[in-house]
């Protein structure tokens, strides 16, 4: 009997690109995420409309100022975070080193912007559901972003020391990816935690 | 499009060498480094698969155990062989082993098996991810039973309702533990996930378009995405607003300061009921790969198959209130629920008739995974009339939260999981062991569990009726409940000899059983391409898809794929939807990374049963592990 065939010798033996499986790794770990930042959400509405004062009595509403200075660094945080990728997929040292570099940057400053604003809370997660609530909602998101900038960091050393081939550039392609999800994730959070008191929060 | 061609000469292709060389080739680059140590480095998907189905086992037995103990002490009235306080524990840890530790994993386990087997592929997606998983399963059912067995067993239910469960009514670390063996058995699951709808979209064999994906690789992938979406709820259920309100007094189930206990409620079922599909899908897929082979035909109605799992995924969550009509919700809510709980009937209704069209048009043969999945229609389908009856509010006010739930979620869960996974061990047996399983002691093992299931559970619908609360240690004989009761903990006990059978012929069919070549049932199917038990690398050559059903297709419709190399860990990726050849991929090697990992994250985990700062050393071990795993090996410059 003859064999049949299909060769695929030609075919190149890596991607880097969206046609990996990793992209699809990456993609679902931060639909993970997202899910859980959802539900955070979900609960937060819930919890609002269960009280008749929000925020409880005694917390203050958290400042808007420097949350909301802080988005700057986030936004552009997303072009550094494509400028790596791009540079990955085009084996460009220099592309990926500017954008994981900028990246890393710009959240350790939104990071930095973010903590700052912490100490100007008047409340405690301990002192009440408000308190419990929106502290809880920022330390995942906090966790978050530590860890993805931990992952950048090391992406970063990795590329700086020329330690690399196809799949760390891969890696710093969908590294990218992640970002994207979780830095994405926070401007419906910061809407919901900042203004929503403000908009819908009128006390009954 | 890639084309097919005939091979040159008498090889499939004369590159790799003789097919002895080729074989001997593949065998270094994909088999494991061997002793003890090398055991942890395991990462094909044959053996992390086997781990989590005898691991999961392991627990179906202790689960069982627990089971006999709780019928034991139910069998007559003012019995007093456990104290409330062990019933508490023991029904918690049944509910909790059962669901967590036995019926999730092990469909996890069965998927990791087969379906890079089915798809014609030579692993899952992320090897060590997976690896890494299976062994935060394993550590997570470690710390429940170290638990158990030091008299700090949960005891407040599989579902941990606050305030029952919060610090005021349950001090000590009880809770604490139960709470954060979810953490290790989700992240297991969400491992699975990722890699499974990873694999199946981009691993496919060439030409195996979606539309020519096995039912069996549906509805992992429609689990898989439940799986996602869900498994996020039961986190914030468990680990933040339980172990948080435990360990660092938030307050999210204290009504005191603005809590609500409810809350917990809703959360916990946007999961709990997605899960009981999580369950139950796989042993859909189970029950079609079974009815394709004892037919011999392909399912009825392919299409509507598919559809109808994507709508019972798609409806399920939105069910989950049906758990909570007797909270006091409001009526209009209530009554959205109740349909859409009768809507699911209809999907689940879809599916029974295509089997029975399948079976009705096809030539049967009776053979004992046959018999299994004719028992999970009929056991099935009772749980699903109990289960319409439920979703109407009048009737759960009057049984909710006694026996007649208990009765309704065994035929479901049972009918609608074990008994399709009986079916699919005794299936599958002759491709993971070489062997085939005992057809006599098969048939009567299948009869000897139908029997003892439906004396075990059928019962406890007439105790329910006449009020038996669940969750009871004992009961005075005046409630007229003595003869319904010992009946059932016989019937319990017939299911144990069931069991026991079961095991019996699993382990004398290794040694004895009929050699079962490469493909005993003729199925249709990919898995059936390879040698039994398959070797590491699955395939020598590649199958290419020739229909849905490539090994019914006749010989001339069918290729291999050349040209991938040998001696390194490469499998093809293919395009989503009509899987063209994309790209070759090299998989990760063995590593100790993920076992490592997962000790050093699972150890962090079991310290923050005892305080929140724990979680800080765990990240920095996870950052460890992490990197060590990642890190790059030489050479690394992958050359064609
Ligand atoms: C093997 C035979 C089995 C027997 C004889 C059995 C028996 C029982 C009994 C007597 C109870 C609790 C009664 C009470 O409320 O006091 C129970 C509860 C439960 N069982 Fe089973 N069971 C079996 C298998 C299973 C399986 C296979 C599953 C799941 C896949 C399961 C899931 C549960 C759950 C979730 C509960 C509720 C626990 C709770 O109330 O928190 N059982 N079972
Ligand atoms: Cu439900």
């Amino acid at each position: 009997m003859i064999q049949k065939t299909l060769d695929v010798s030609e075919l190149p033996p890596f991607s880097v690109s969206n046609d990996d499986p990793l992209w699809w790794g990456q993609m679902l770990m931060g639909v993970i995420e997202v899910m859980l930042f959802a539900i955070m959400i979900a609960m937060y509405f819930y919890i609002r409309l269960s009280v008749d004062m929000w925020p409880l009595p005694g917390d203050q509403l958290p400042h808007k100022l420097l949350p909301t200075l802080a988005l700057v660094p986030l936004a552009l945080s997303f072009p550094a975070a494509w400028v790596a990728s791009e540079g990955a997929k085009q084996d460009n040292r220099g592309k990926m080193l500017a954008g994981l570099g900028l990246n890393l940057a710009l959240a350790g400053a939104f990071l930095a912007m973010r903590i700052v604003e912490w100490h100007s809370f008047n409340f405690e997660w301990k002192a009440d559901i408000f308190g419990s609530v929106t502290w809880t909602i920022l330390g995942l998101h906090t966790a978050d972003i530590i860890g993805d900038m931990g992952f950048t960091l090391v992406l970063f050393v990795i590329v700086l020391t020329g330690k690399y081939a196809q799949k760390q550039r891969l890696g710093v392609h969908v590294d990218s990816i992640v970002w994207y999800l979780v830095a994405g994730a926070w401007f419906p959070m910061y809407v919901v935690i900042y203004w929503g008191p403000t908009l819908v929060g009128a006390p009954r | 499009m890639t084309p097919i061609i005939e091979a040159p000469g008498e090889t499939v292709d004369p590159r790799a060498g003789t097919n002895e060389e080729h074989r001997k080739k593949l065998e270094r680059a994909w088999s494991r480094p061997g002793r003890i140590f090398g055991f942890f480095t395991a990462t094909t998907h044959t053996a992390i698969g086997m781990r989590y189905i005898i691991t999961a086992f392991a627990f179906f037995l202790a689960g069982g155990i627990e089971a006999l103990l709780m019928r034991t002490q139910l069998a007559f009235s003012n019995n007093h062989f456990l104290s409330a306080d062990r019933y508490n524990q023991i029904f918690t840890t049944h509910g909790t082993t059962m669901m967590f530790l036995f019926a999730v994993p092990m469909m996890e386990g069965m998927a990791v098996y087969l379906v890079p087997l089915m798809l014609g592929t030579r692993n899952v997606a992320f090897p060590r991810l997976n690896a890494f998983g299976y062994y935060m399963f394993l550590f997570g059912g470690l710390l429940l039973y170290a638990g158990v067995l030091t008299n700090t067993g949960p005891d407040v239910g599989w579902f941990a309702y606050p305030p029952l469960s919060g610090p005021q009514y349950s001090p000590g670390k009880r809770v604490d533990i139960w709470a954060q063996m979810i953490t290790f058995t989700e992240i297991s699951a969400l491992c699975v996930a990722t890699e499974l709808i990873a694999t199946i979209l981009k691993m496919r064999a060439p030409r195996m378009s979606l539309n020519r994906l096995p039912l069996y690789c549906w509805s992992m992938l429609i689990q898989s995405f439940m799986v996602i979406f869900a498994m996020p709820a039961v986190m914030v259920a468990s680990t933040i607003m339980l172990l948080l309100d435990r360990t660092v007094a938030t307050h999210f189930v204290n009504p005191a300061a603005g809590g609500d206990p409810l809350l917990y409620q809703h959360v916990f079922w946007f999961f709990g009921h997605p899960e009981v599909y999580i369950i139950f899908i796989p042993a859909l897929g189970f029950v079609s790969s079974i009815v394709e082979a004892h037919t011999r035909r392909g399912v009825f109605g392919y299409p509507a198959m598919v559809l109808a799992l994507a709508g019972t995924a798609f409806i399920g969550f939105g069910l989950w209130v049906h758990h909570m009509f007797a909270t006091g919700l409001p009526q209009i809510g209530e009554s959205f629920f109740t349909a859409a709980s009768m809507m699911i009937a209809i999907t689940s209704g879809i599916q029974i008739f295509c089997w029975l069209a399948t079976i009705w048009t096809g030539r049967v043969r009776m053979h004992t995974p046959m018999y299994f999945v004719l028992g999970f229609i009929f056991i099935f389908v009772m749980g699903g009339l109990t289960g319409v009856m439920l979703a109407s509010v009048p009737l759960d006010w009057q049984v909710h939260d006694t026996f007649f739930v208990v009765a309704h979620f065994h035929y479901v869960l049972i009918g609608g999981a074990v008994f399709p996974l009986f079916g699919a061990f005794h299936y599958w047996y002759p491709k993971m062991t070489g062997r085939m399983m005992n057809e006599t002691l098969g048939k009567i093992e299948f009869w000897i569990l139908f029997i003892g299931f439906n004396m075990t559970f059928f019962p406890m619908h007439i105790l329910g009726l006449k009020g038996m609360t669940r969750r009871i240690y004992t009961y005075p004989p005046e409630m007229g409940w003595d003869n319904a009761n010992a009946l059932a903990t016989v019937g319990a006990y017939i299911i144990a000899i069931g069991g026991i059978l079961f095991i019996a012929n699993v382990l004398s069919s290794r040694k004895t059983g009929a050699p079962a070549g490469r493909n005993p049932w003729d199925a249709g199917t990919l898995e059936w391409a390879a040698d039994s038990p398959p070797p590491p690398y699955n395939f020598e050559y590649l199958p290419v898809a020739a229909g849905r059903y490539t090994m019914w297709a006749p010989a001339e419709a069918r290729a291999v794929v050349t040209g991938m190399r040998d001696d390194r860990r490469e499998v093809l990726v293919t395009s989503i939807m009509d899987a063209e050849p994309q790209h070759r991929l090299v998989l990760p090697g063995s590593s100790f990374w993920p076992f490592l990992t997962a000790l050093l994250v699972g150890g962090g985990f079991v310290g923050t049963v005892f305080g929140f700062n724990w979680y800080y050393p765990t990240a920095v071990a996870a950052g460890v592990g992490l990197i060590g795993w990642f890190w790059p090996k030489a050479p690394r410059d992958l050359r064609p």
